[in-house]
């Protein structure tokens, strides 16, 4: 080892010791999981109550992917949890209005 | 990064959401010392390090179906600390704050690296550090991801944006002029 070698290593040594790897506090963890549950829930929150105000013309709207930019933001603001909230408040608007529509039709029919 | 990129069909569904969130998980809890010991470093205190990790975290959460489904399959954690460094860059032109080194308080080192090591060689400890903070910001931040958080130069150069090639010769350079600056330094 030339000694321009061995005072090399001594840095890279020096440098070892200087910067160790740093434990967390612990309470850093609790901070981050609290803060990615908080952000999450209230986008899906957010956006729930967005989809529930909806008007049928507007989901109509919404099945068009040239409409898409809104939920689309949503998703990008709040994750998947999301964007699988507008697909569950389509999906269920589309049961209701199933429902209602055989509704409305054996109310139409009467004996 | 659009937020438009972070979307595709699969995110739509609620088992894909669970794995996703699984995965992020199992690579925050990897990787939260990583992300801490790079921030505290950078920063040069607790507080701020802390806050640079959550939102080091948070920004990750966000893109992370994205980098997962371009990482075809490479470790994370490179993209991770990408996303601190860019966090800590801005962190310093947005605020114009001046890093602030633990020379300037000496509790960090004591807590750091425990009595013992301080009491065989403080001084060679607040040199080299004394020494690092005032390397040209890539070599530093380059020296703090291979020894702080063990990365290699593949690793390293995926972090920073740069070919391998160029992160091994910034290594080089950043370690020869630390190694030139201690000589100068008087004992």
């Amino acid at each position: 080892m030339t000694p321009s070698e061995s005072a090399s290593w001594d840095v890279e040594r020096l440098l070892g010791d200087a910067l160790r790897p740093i434990d967390p506090p612990e309470r850093l963890s609790g901070r981050v999981e609290d803060t990615l549950s908080a952000v999450t829930q209230a986008a899906a929150e957010e956006l729930s109550s967005w989809a529930e105000e909806l008007s049928e013309s507007e989901l109509r709207a919404l099945r068009d992917p040239r409409n898409w930019v809104r939920p689309v933001f949503a998703v990008g603001a709040g994750g998947a949890a999301a964007g699988a909230l507008v697909m569950l408040e389509l999906r269920r608007r589309g049961r209701q209005q199933a429902k209602g529509g055989l509704r409305s039709l054996t109310g139409r029919v009467r004996p | 990064m659009s937020n438009e990129e972070n979307v595709e069909p699969a995110s739509l569904d609620p088992e894909a959401k669970a794995e996703l969130d699984a995965a992020f998980e199992d690579l925050y809890r990897a990787h939260l010392r990583d992300v801490y010991s790079y921030a505290y470093y950078r920063v040069g205190n607790a507080h701020d390090a802390e806050d640079l990790t959550e939102q080091a975290f948070l920004q990750a959460y966000r893109h992370f179906d994205r980098a997962r489904r371009e990482s075809d399959g490479r470790p994370l954690r490179p993209w991770l600390i990408r996303i601190a460094h860019n966090l800590a860059s801005n962190y310093y032109r947005d605020r114009s704050r001046r890093p602030q080194t633990s020379l300037e308080n000496a509790d960090p080192i004591v807590a750091r690296h425990g009595t013992e090591a301080i009491a065989e060689g403080r001084e060679e400890l607040r040199q080299v550090i004394e020494n690092l903070d005032r390397l040209p910001d890539d070599r530093r931040e380059a020296l703090i991801m291979r020894f702080a958080l063990g990365m290699d130069n593949r690793e390293i150069a995926r972090a920073m944006g740069r070919s391998d090639g160029a992160t091994k010769v910034l290594i080089h350079r950043a370690i020869k002029q630390l190694q030139e600056e201690m000589g100068r330094d008087p004992e």
